[in-house]
């Protein structure tokens, strides 16, 4: 697998928010397309992925329901809520201004005397 | 474990658990297939497609069960996990397991008993409705309580405005004729208005009206009311009883009504099984009827408050009326002034009825659930050390589990669930150990041959206050050490190479503190175990080291064929003549008990100063009484059997004779029997019946009680039939038993087909006046005895522990040079630092504290110098003891083992 970087805590919650934002999704679904949106850079333990699920569930960000899938099998479906799409919108401006400060933090030069 | 499986089941069921189960799963399994799909269609083969599967989906349990967890649902499980995890863990460490529970055991245990009796005697409640509305008439001087006279309550009755009503009561033992036989029943009599007073409704049938409470109990006689409990054990709770006549004290009464369940009377420790209209009380005791005689004490007053009505207000109206309500009660001031001058009349809280343990047990009460409450602070203090010290053991399994990942939480809640467990056995042992205790003190409080005047059964509110009680404890004790466990990063243990150090501090002030508490109990103990001694060994007027004593009551005195006198005589004359028994008398009142006597006398001396007093204590003797009882006589003579052929002669006690004579020879004077009102005193020639002659004095003796100073005694020889239906035998011989014995025969032939009266020797009277004493005494003792065991054991852990871990240090210095003292010196300069603070701060709160003590001390200062010393004296003793292992663990450190390990 290779080049792949481990998840920061805290951002599996911000990256299933993402994923379902772009269409109603079962928990399988939602891996696929966190690997697809972040072109397999990042790698997650699948099974963690389900109690995040259930944690967004309960704190009203998603909201589930039993469906058919593709091939005709029952499946769980996730979609956001207008708190998850808050949320998502809030977490977003979150992470950008954080990359981008550790990121100028970063690139820092020490100052020569 | 199959209880804890079916409890999961059970739990299961309830939660809807299967349901959100197999939903959890099937989505599981959904991904798990989606996923070995398509690695399937990348061209693995299935069976490793769905290996790879399960592979990358990681921890399929863990995740589950995380699951679960955010959902809620999982808490009972990881209980269970934890329950079982912990009962594991005690089981392998039954030393631990065994310490914890006995100490938690033996601090909640007593802190039930105490309350179990605190709740008896001063919290619980009569079974009426708005019990709190009561208000009870008081009529006391120190710990005597009073009772109120017939003519004060009908004046206190009419004057009253803050009650809506005022009842009386008097608890009787009645004697009831069934079948030919007589059998003693207790039951109290009620006044007419009572029932409506209490706003109690019977289980059966009618309670009395004012129509039921008057001479001979109106047209149809006197009627009757059943307590439930006689109800249900003499007549199978038959509605039947209903209008059935019954003999009691030689007349006819119907039973009209039973009272309701759980109702026993209004004086605590009296049961109500038979009770009838007050009006009876003129059958009781016939032409010596007492309800019109103002000076005759016996009736409980309770009334119960008008709507918004306080207690303050009844008192105020109880200021403002007494003078009048005593003016009516006794319009000649013939019977009431002197008593007046004594006692005080007031009103208190009548919630719980009258009890004559709440006045005498209330402040001691309060004093036992603080000396308990200690108790238990420092059993939480050493269950809390004890607990930490395992966790301080086990700090590299902590750190390993926490690097493993478990969260801080769960190290938290397996901590807590071993010592919730514990507390939870603990609170077992508790109840029964509480409950024995509370039945021991019950009975120990109990008189000769009545049944325990406490109610000892354990109720929902002493239950209720166990279980908060061992709550409370398994937090102090469990939730310190618990977050200690939970902070412990996950990696230092593993670093030290489990050379873990517990944080340092712990103990520091935990040890100084339970020595403080320790000082604390001893000192009381010590306090009370002094006074106690002071009690008993102080020249009390009495050497009756082995008299038997025997406190008759005569069948219905009115109606017997022969006067009380004449039985008396023959009791004591029959008693003399038996081998083996040196002497033996008669006397009207038992000595050290709670019977009491005042009389008003007079002396006039040669130069004419009238001399009068009205709480002398008349007892009427026979002759043998001096050496019965061991009174010495210091002056004079005492009786002989021809001073009943002469004039009427006394002997008076020293302090008697020092107030009637204070300037002359007491002995060949005269005493007068004063008249109603001390005024007339000397100014008329006495009647020589009321004439005494003085031929002895005779040395004080504590007649009241041991506790309380010796009262002027005028001892009057028996001659007039002045024994009512009641007086006191006893002989003395060299052994005690058979002394007993032809006690107990004389009796029984004596007084065939009655009951045999209690029997018991001067000593037991002695040990029944200081119950109270005594009681404190072991309690407090017991109380010092397990918080000193439980100090050395704090001590010593801490001690050990800290040899344990200076053990490089100790070796170090011996390695330099340092000798064995040296070792030693280290450890007990430690104990010694502890130990001194604990004792100082102590001393001083017991100096600051002392006089919530002193009203239960006898002579001997709360704060007494030698007491308190010896006090230190002891606490250093054990705390040497207790370092002195450490101490040679010390010495026996091998330097060049302790180095080994640099």
């Amino acid at each position: 697998m290779g080049d792949q970087a481990q998840l920061l805590p805290g951002t599996l919650d911000l990256l299933i928010l993402k994923a379902v934002s772009l269409g109603a999704l079962h928990g399988y679904g939602v891996l696929l397309r966190i690997e697809q949106i972040s072109r397999g850079a990042l790698r997650i333990e699948q099974g963690a992925l389900y109690p995040a699920l259930y944690r967004l569930v309960r704190q009203g960000r998603l909201k589930a329901r039993w469906g058919t899938s593709d091939n005709n099998r029952r499946a769980k479906f996730y979609e956001l809520t207008s708190a998850g799409k808050k949320m998502l919108r809030q977490e977003t401006d979150d992470w950008g201004r954080l990359a981008a400060a550790i990121a100028s933090a970063l690139r820092a030069q020490p100052e020569e005397s | 474990m199959s209880l804890l499986s079916s409890l999961r089941n059970w739990a299961r069921g309830v939660f809807h658990r299967s349901a959100l189960d197999s939903e959890m799963e099937e989505e599981l399994r959904g991904h798990l297939e989606r996923r070995a799909d398509d690695l399937e269609r990348s061209g693995l083969p299935r069976a490793e497609a769905e290996r790879r599967a399960r592979v990358e989906f990681g921890a399929y349990q863990a995740h589950l069960e995380e699951s679960r967890a955010v959902l809620g649902a999982g808490w009972l499980d990881s209980v269970f996990q934890d329950l079982r995890l912990s009962v594991r863990r005690l089981r392998k460490n039954p030393g631990f397991t065994l310490a914890v529970l006995l100490i938690l055991a033996l601090g909640i245990g007593a802190n039930t008993a105490i309350f179990t009796l605190t709740y008896a005697v001063l919290l619980k409640s009569l079974p009426v409705p708005n019990p709190q509305e009561l208000v009870r008439y008081t009529f006391r001087s120190g710990d005597m309580d009073l009772s109120l006279s017939g003519p004060l309550y009908d004046a206190l009755r009419k004057h009253e405005t803050a009650c809506r009503d005022v009842l009386a009561w008097s608890g009787e033992d009645f004697s009831m004729e069934a079948n030919g036989e007589a059998r003693k029943v207790q039951g109290a009599l009620i006044s007419g208005n009572g029932f409506r007073v209490l706003q109690l409704q019977p289980a059966l049938g009618r309670t009395f009206t004012e129509a039921d409470d008057v001479s001979a109990g109106g047209p149809q006689g006197y009627q009757a009311l059943l307590g439930f409990a006689y109800w249900k054990e003499h007549y199978g709770a038959r509605p039947e009883v209903l209008g059935r006549p019954l003999r009691v004290n030689g007349t006819s009464v119907t039973i009209i009504g039973v009272l309701p369940a759980g109702f026993d009377g209004l004086v605590s420790g009296q049961h109500a099984d038979l009770v009838l209209p007050l009006a009876f009380e003129e059958i009781l005791h016939g032409h010596k009827s007492m309800r019109l005689a103002a000076g005759s004490f016996w009736l409980t007053l309770i009334g119960r408050l008008n709507p918004g009505a306080s207690l303050r207000g009844a008192a105020a109206n109880l200021a403002a009326t007494e003078k009048q309500v005593r003016a009516e009660a006794d319009p000649q001031h013939i019977y009431l002034d002197r008593f007046f001058s004594a006692y005080r009349l007031s009103v208190e809280s009548g919630r719980s009825g009258r009890s004559y343990f709440k006045v005498l047990y209330s402040r001691p009460l309060l004093a036992l659930e603080v000396l308990v409450t200690l108790l238990l602070l420092l059993c939480c203090a050493n269950t809390g050390l004890l607990v930490l010290a395992g966790v301080s053991a086990r700090a590299r399994e902590f750190a390993v589990r926490r690097a493993l990942g478990a969260p801080a939480g769960r190290i938290l809640r397996q901590v807590l669930s071993e010592i919730g467990l514990l507390a939870v056995f603990g609170l077992a042992g508790a109840l029964a150990l509480g409950w024995a205790g509370a039945h021991l003190l019950s009975a120990m409080l109990a008189g000769f041959g009545e049944p325990p005047p406490v109610d000892a059964r354990p109720g929902p509110w002493v239950f209720t206050f166990t279980a908060a009680l061992t709550l409370v404890s398994f937090l102090a004790a469990g939730l310190w050490p618990a977050i200690r466990a939970a902070r412990i990063a996950p990696l230092s243990g593993i670093k030290e190479g489990g050379n873990f150090r517990p944080p340092t501090g712990t103990g520091r002030w935990i040890i100084p503190a339970q020595v403080a508490v320790s000082v604390l109990l001893l000192a009381a103990a010590a306090l009370m175990g002094r006074s106690l001694l002071r009690l008993l060994l102080e020249d009390s007027g009495f050497r009756a080291g082995h008299a038997v004593l025997a406190a008759v009551e005569l069948p219905n005195a009115s109606s017997s064929a022969s006067p009380p006198v004449l039985y008396a005589q023959q009791m004591v004359e029959e008693l003399e003549h038996t081998p083996g028994i040196n002497s033996a008398a008669a006397m009207s009142l038992l000595p050290i008990s709670p019977s009491f006597s005042a009389g008003h006398y007079y002396s006039v001396g040669r130069d004419g100063a009238v001399h009068s007093d009205s709480t002398t204590w008349p007892e009427t003797i026979t002759p043998g009484y001096f050496s019965a009882m061991g009174t010495r006589i210091l002056e004079g003579r005492a009786f002989v059997a021809a001073d009943l052929a002469s004039e009427q002669v006394c002997v008076l006690s020293a302090s008697a004779a020092r107030y009637y004579f204070p300037a002359e020879d007491a002995v060949g004077r005269y005493l007068y029997s004063g008249g109603a009102n001390s005024e007339e005193d000397g100014k008329t020639k006495p009647s020589p019946e009321n004439t005494f002659r003085v031929i002895g004095i005779a040395e004080d003796a504590r007649f009241r009680s041991l506790r309380e100073p010796a009262p002027r005694m005028l001892y009057i020889l028996e001659r007039d039939n002045q024994f009512s239906g009641y007086f006191t035998l006893v002989a003395r011989g060299p052994n005690v038993a058979a002394t007993s014995a032809a006690l107990r025969d004389v009796l029984r032939r004596r007084l065939p087909g009655t009951p045999l009266p209690p029997i018991f020797t001067f000593d037991q009277l002695v040990a029944r006046n200081l119950v109270r004493e005594r009681m404190l005494t072991a309690l407090a003792g017991c109380f010092a005895g397990i918080a000193l065991l439980l100090t050395a054991m704090g001590l010593y852990g801490l001690l050990a522990r800290n040899v344990v871990l200076r053990t490089r240090e100790i070796g170090l210095r011996r390695a330099l040079g340092a000798g064995p003292r040296d070792s030693v010196g280290l450890v007990i300069s430690q104990a010694l630092r502890l130990v001194v603070a604990g004792i100082l701060a102590g001393l001083c709160i017991a100096l600051v504290t002392g006089r919530l003590i002193a009203a239960f001390l006898y002579q001997v200062s709360p704060t007494d110098p030698w007491t308190l010393l010896a006090v230190a004296v002891v606490l250093l003793l054990v705390a040497l003891a207790a370092s002195s292992i450490p101490a040679w663990r010390a010495v026996r450190v091998d330097p060049m083992h302790a180095l080994r390990y640099e």
